[in-house]
C-alpha cells in the first residue's frame, strides 16, 4: 500500500471515548463515516463550502472535511448522532420534521448541527440571526425558507421547555 | 368553482414518512453504500476540447500499489450511448471531443491510490481544431464535433445537419403578415449561462457482477428504469439482468437524471471482478456535470397600437455540449416558452441544439424553461415600456384564459394565469412599482407542463392491518411519496402513517417514468388511487362473506367494516385472507391521457401537447446599490395555479425552493467556460445562493384543479424555477434602467452593462 503508516487518534464521538487508527491523511469526515461508521455526517463539496459534514468540535461547528482526523487528538466531537435520536429527539430534529425543514435531508444533519450551537448562544433569535449562523451550509431543496421556520420552532420549544 | 371537499388526510399538512431518519442520521443515502471487498474507482479525463488520442500506456499505472484494474475505450468493448442521439461514449477510443471526457478508469484499494494511480496512465494527444460558440458551430466551415454524424444512431424525431443535432419548428399564421400590420416590430437577442443543477450530494455508484451477464448498482439516479436500458445497451446485456437500486438520494433537479457513475463503475467491476464505487469530486461535479444549457435567444415580435401581440417569430438555439444528452429535448420544448402562455394569431418559433466542443449538458429543472421565459418575458417588459404601458396591463391583453388557443393548437383549459397576475401584483404592490431610489418591481409570467409517462403501484394489505405501496420511483426529497401515500390513505380510510413506502428497485417495483417532469405524484398517486380502489373492493368482498352480508351493507370505519354492531378489521381481512385466500394484492397503473393539438402546426416537437398545464407569476421588489451594483431582493411573490394542494406544505416547499434556484440563476450561478475548460470549479467561485441572499418567498397557491390530476392536482416541480431570471431582470430595469440581456445579472454587467 502506498499509505502511510496509520496513527491512533484519542477522541471522544457522542460521549462515548473512542481510539481509531486512521491514515495520516484521513479527514476527520472520513474517520467518523468510514472508520466509526457515523454516516449521518455527510459528505458533499469536500472543500468546506457546502456545510453538509459539519460536526461539532468542543461545541463549536467545523467543518469535518477540512479536518485531518489526527487534528481531533483528545477533541470532543459531536455529531447527528450524538444531538438525540428518535426516541429523545434534539428540539431541532423535532422542528426540522414537523416544519418540513427537509427536502432531499442531504444538508439537515450539516443545518441542525450548526444551528445546535447557535441556539445555544442565542436563544430567541430573529430569522435574519437565522439566516446568518447558516450561511455556510447549502440547501437548494428548500431555499432556507423551512430551514429558518424550523430554527424559528426549536427555539420556541426549548424556550417552552425550561418554564 | 366549488368549494373544496374537506378530506382526512389529502390536503392536509403532515410529515414526511422518510423525515425521521433524515434529521436523526439514519437515513441511508447512495453515498453511504458499501459493499464488502468494494473497490474504489476514479477516472482520468481529458485535458484537451478536441484530440485525436496517439497512444495510451497504462502499463505503469497497473503497477502501482493497490491497482486491481485499468479500463480505456480499447481494452472493453463498450455500446456508444445517449438519450436520442448515440452520440456518447463510455471511455473515449479514438478522439476526445470536450475537456472531461473520460478516457480511462482505475479501481484500486482506495480513492487514493486509484488518484495516484491516474497520473501514471501516459495519454498522447494530437490537437485538433476545435468550436466553443454555438453561431460558429453552424458555420459551414466550422469544425465538426463529430465528423461522423451520418453514421451515429438517433431516434426518428431527429433532424440534423453537421453540427447542428436537432431542429423543431412551430407554426401558425403568417409571420410576416403579422408583422406587416404590426404598429411596432420589435427584435432582441438574449443570452444564458450553464449553471449546475445545485444537488449536495454528488453522484455515485456501486456496482457488483454477480454473473458474467448480471449486475446490480447501487446508485443516486431519479431515473431507475431509463439508467436500467442505458447500461444494458451498453454492456450488451438484457435490461433485466441488471437490477438498480437507489438506496437514497441526495437531491437531483434534473441533473441526476442521465448516467452519472453508473456505467464506470460498472465497467470497473467487470474488470476488477470486484465490487466498485465511483463517486464524483466536487471538482468534477462543476467541471464534468450535466449542466442546464447555455441558450442564445433570438425574438422578434410585432404588436398593434393596444400592445396585442400579432407575430412573434423566435429562436433557440440551444449549446447541447459535445454530445447532444437533453439538448434535443431542451430545444425543442424551448419553442412552447418561446411562445409564452399568449395568444398568438402568427407565429413561427424554431428551436435547435448545436454540438460544440464544450461539456454535454443535462436536463436540469424545467430544462427549457428559464432561457426562452428570460427572453420572451424581458421582451415584454421591453415593450410594454415602449408603448408606455403598465407590463401587467401588456399581459393581460395577451394571455391565454379559459378555451383559448394555444400556439400549438391545443384548447386550454383550468387556466389560473390571471388570477395569478391578479395575486401576484396585488401581494407585491404593483401600483407602486418605483417605491424609491434604485429600487423597483418586476414580474413575469409562465406556463409548463405536467409531464406523461407512466407509473405503477403495488399494493399489499398487511397481516397488521397496514398496507405496503411499491413503487418504481426515487424520493428525491421532494415529499412526493408522501404525497401519494396520503392519497391511498383518504381512499383507504387510513392514516398516513398506515402506509409503508418501497421504492425505487428496478427488480422488485413497477416500471416508473421516473422522478421527473413534476409528474412523480400526479402519476404514482393516480396509479396508486385505482390500486387503492381495486384493494378495497377485495376487501370488502372478503368482508361481506365473513360478516354473512351484503356489500353494499358495510360501511367503512377506523379501518374495519362494519355492519350494524359486527365488524372485520382490516388485520382481521389480511390475516384471513393470508391464511384461507392467497392474500390480498392489487396492482394498477397509470399515464396521463393523451391531450390534442394541432399536429400541422409542430414539426419535430418532443412535446407538442401539454398535458394538465400550470400557470405561474413570480414578482419582485429588489434594490441596487448605485455604487456596487449588487442587488438586494426586499420582496419575492411566487403565485401558482397548482389545481389541488395533496400537502400544502410540500407545495410551497417547492415553490419556494425552485424560486430560489432560479434566483441564483438570475443573480450568481454561472459555470464560466473558456475553450472549453470550466475556470471556476469550485463552490467558492461558482456562487450558489445562500440564505442571506435570498428573502422570505411568499408564496399563493392558486386552484383551478386539473381533470386528470389526483384530486385536482397538477405538476409543480418544475415551474418555480423558471420565472426568477425574467422578473429579476424586470425589476432591475425598473429600479436603475439597466437591461441585463445576458444572464446572470451580475454587478458587473449592472454598472459597465
Amino acid at each position: 500500500m502506498s499509505e502511510l503508516k496509520q496513527h491512533d487518534v484519542s477522541l471522544t464521538v457522542n460521549g462515548k471515548a473512542e481510539t481509531i487508527s486512521v491514515a495520516p491523511r484521513a479527514s476527520l469526515a472520513d474517520a467518523l463515516r468510514d472508520t466509526l461508521g457515523l454516516t449521518g455526517t455527510h459528505i458533499g463539496c469536500e472543500h468546506g463550502v457546502c456545510g453538509a459534514c459539519t460536526v461539532l468540535l468542543d461545541g463549536k461547528p467545523v467543518r469535518s472535511c477540512l479536518l485531518f482526523a489526527v487534528q481531533a487528538e483528545g477533541a470532543v466531537i459531536t455529531t447527528i448522532e450524538g444531538i438525540g435520536d428518535a426516541q429523545s429527539p434534539h428540539p431541532l430534529q423535532r422542528a426540522f420534521n414537523e416544519c418540513h425543514g427537509l427536502h432531499c435531508g442531504f444538508c439537515t444533519p450539516g443545518m441542525i448541527v450548526t444551528l445546535s450551537a447557535f441556539l445555544k448562544e442565542h436563544p430567541q433569535p430573529t430569522s435574519d440571526d437565522v439566516r446568518e449562523a447558516i450561511s455556510g451550509n447549502l440547501c437548494m431543496c428548500t431555499g432556507y425558507q423551512n430551514i429558518v421556520r424550523s430554527a424559528l420552532r426549536a427555539a420556541e420549544l426549548i424556550e417552552g421547555a425550561k418554564s | 368553482m366549488s368549494a373544496p371537499k374537506e378530506f382526512e388526510v389529502v390536503g392536509k399538512r403532515l410529515n414526511r414518512l422518510d423525515g425521521e431518519g433524515k434529521v436523526t442520521g439514519a437515513a441511508v443515502y447512495a453515498s453511504d453504500f458499501t459493499l464488502p471487498g468494494m473497490l474504489h474507482g476514479k477516472i482520468l479525463r481529458s485535458p484537451h476540447a478536441h484530440a485525436r488520442i496517439v497512444r495510451i500506456d497504462t502499463s505503469a499505472a497497473r503497477k502501482m500499489p493497490g491497482v486491481r484494474a485499468v479500463v480505456t475505450g480499447a481494452s472493453q468493448k463498450l455500446n456508444r450511448f445517449g438519450n436520442f442521439i448515440k452520440d456518447f461514449e463510455v471511455f473515449a477510443n479514438e478522439r476526445v471531443y470536450h475537456v472531461g471526457q473520460p478516457v480511462a478508469g482505475i479501481a484500486a484499494d482506495s480513492e487514493y491510490a486509484a488518484e495516484q494511480a491516474l497520473r501514471a496512465i501516459e495519454v498522447e494527444y494530437a490537437e485538433l481544431p476545435a468550436v466553443f460558440d454555438v453561431m460558429e458551430a453552424l458555420d459551414k466551415a466550422a469544425p465538426l464535433v463529430h465528423p461522423d454524424w451520418q453514421s451515429l444512431k438517433a431516434a426518428p424525431i431527429i433532424v440534423r445537419e453537421g453540427n447542428r443535432c436537432s431542429r423543431t419548428v412551430i407554426k401558425v399564421g403568417d409571420v410576416e403578415e403579422g408583422f406587416r400590420n404590426s404598429y411596432r416590430v420589435y427584435e432582441h437577442v438574449f443570452r444564458t449561462s450553464p449553471v449546475h443543477a445545485g444537488y449536495t450530494e454528488p453522484r455515485v455508484a456501486v456496482a457488483q457482477w454477480t454473473a458474467s451477464d448480471q449486475a446490480t448498482v447501487w446508485c443516486n439516479t431519479q431515473l431507475l428504469f431509463d439508467t436500467q436500458s442505458t447500461l444494458a445497451e451498453i454492456f450488451g446485456i438484457p435490461p433485466s439482468h441488471i437490477r438498480v437500486i437507489v438506496p437514497g438520494i441526495g437531491g437531483g433537479f434534473g441533473g441526476k437524471l442521465r448516467l452519472g457513475m453508473e456505467h464506470y463503475a460498472m465497467a470497473l467491476a467487470r474488470a476488477a471482478k470486484r465490487p466498485v464505487r465511483v463517486m464524483s469530486s466536487s471538482e468534477e461535479e462543476l467541471t464534468a456535470a450535466l449542466f442546464r444549457q447555455p441558450a442564445t435567444i433570438e425574438l422578434k415580435t410585432g404588436v398593434d397600437r393596444d400592445g396585442r401581440i400579432l407575430a412573434k417569430e423566435g429562436r433557440i438555439v440551444v449549446d447541447a455540449g459535445a454530445c447532444s444528452g437533453s439538448g434535443p429535448l431542451v430545444a425543442s420544448t424551448g419553442t412552447m416558452i418561446l411562445a409564452g402562455p399568449y395568444r398568438l394569431p402568427n407565429a413561427n418559433l424554431e428551436g435547435i441544439s448545436v454540438y460544440t466542443n464544450n461539456h454535454p449538458n443535462g436536463s436540469i429543472r424545467a430544462p427549457s424553461g428559464p432561457m426562452p421565459n428570460f427572453a420572451t418575458e424581458s421582451q415584454m417588459d421591453m415593450i410594454a415600456e415602449d408603448l408606455g404601458l403598465d407590463p401587467l396591463e401588456l399581459r393581460l391583453r395577451n394571455i391565454l384564459r379559459e378555451g383559448d388557443i394555444a400556439v400549438n393548437g391545443q384548447k386550454m383549459t383550468a387556466v389560473g394565469l390571471e388570477e395569478c397576475l391578479d395575486k401576484a401584483a396585488t401581494a407585491i404592490g404593483w401600483d407602486l412599482r418605483k417605491p424609491g431610489p434604485n429600487r423597483g418591481k418586476g414580474l413575469a409570467c409562465g406556463w409548463w407542463m405536467t409531464s406523461r409517462g407512466s407509473s405503477g403501484s403495488y399494493l399489499k394489505l398487511m397481516q397488521d392491518g397496514t398496507l405496503t405501496m411499491m413503487v418504481g420511483v426515487v424520493e428525491m426529497g421532494t415529499g412526493a411519496l408522501t404525497g401519494a401515500a396520503q392519497v391511498v390513505a383518504e381512499e383507504m380510510g387510513m392514516k398516513l402513517t398506515d402506509i409503508n413506502v418501497v421504492s425505487a428497485d428496478s427488480l422488485t417495483t413497477p416500471y416508473d417514468f421516473g422522478s421527473q417532469g413534476s409528474r412523480t405524484m400526479f402519476a404514482v398517486a393516480n396509479a396508486s388511487r385505482e390500486a387503492a380502489r381495486d384493494l378495497l373492493e377485495k376487501m370488502r368482498t372478503r368482508a361481506a362473506k365473513a360478516l354473512g352480508t351484503d356489500e353494499q351493507a358495510l360501511v367503512m370505519r377506523d379501518k374495519a367494516f362494519w355492519s350494524d354492531e359486527k365488524k372485520i378489521t382490516f388485520a382481521e381481512i389480511a390475516a384471513q385472507a393470508n391464511t384461507a385466500g392467497g392474500g390480498l394484492i392489487a396492482e394498477a397503473t397509470y399515464i396521463a391521457p393523451a391531450v390534442e393539438h394541432d399536429a400541422s402546426r409542430v414539426q419535430n416537437h418532443f412535446s407538442p401537447a401539454w398535458p394538465s398545464p400550470s400557470f405561474h407569476v413570480h414578482a419582485t421588489d429588489l434594490s441596487v446599490d448605485e455604487v456596487l451594483g449588487e442587488v438586494t431582493i426586499n420582496r419575492y411573490v411566487v403565485a401558482q395555479d397548482v389545481g389541488y394542494a395533496i400537502n400544502p406544505t410540500y407545495l410551497e416547499g417547492q415553490l419556494e425552493g425552485g424560486a430560489v434556484q432560479g434566483v441564483g440563476q438570475a443573480l450568481s450561478e454561472e459555470i464560466i467556460i473558456a475553450n472549453g475548460h470550466v475556470k471556476n470549479g469550485n463552490l467558492t467561485d461558482y456562487k450558489m445562493p445562500t440564505a442571506m441572499d435570498v428573502p422570505k418567498i411568499e408564496v399563493i397557491l392558486v386552484t383551478h384543479p386539473s381533470v386528470a390530476g389526483p384530486y385536482g392536482a397538477k405538476g409543480v416541480g418544475e415551474p418555480p424555477t423558471i420565472q426568477p431570471p425574467a422578473a429579476v431582470a424586470n425589476a432591475v430595469a425598473a429600479a436603475c434602467g439597466k437591461r441585463i440581456m445576458h444572464l446572470p445579472i451580475t454587478a458587473e454587467k449592472i454598472l459597465l452593462g
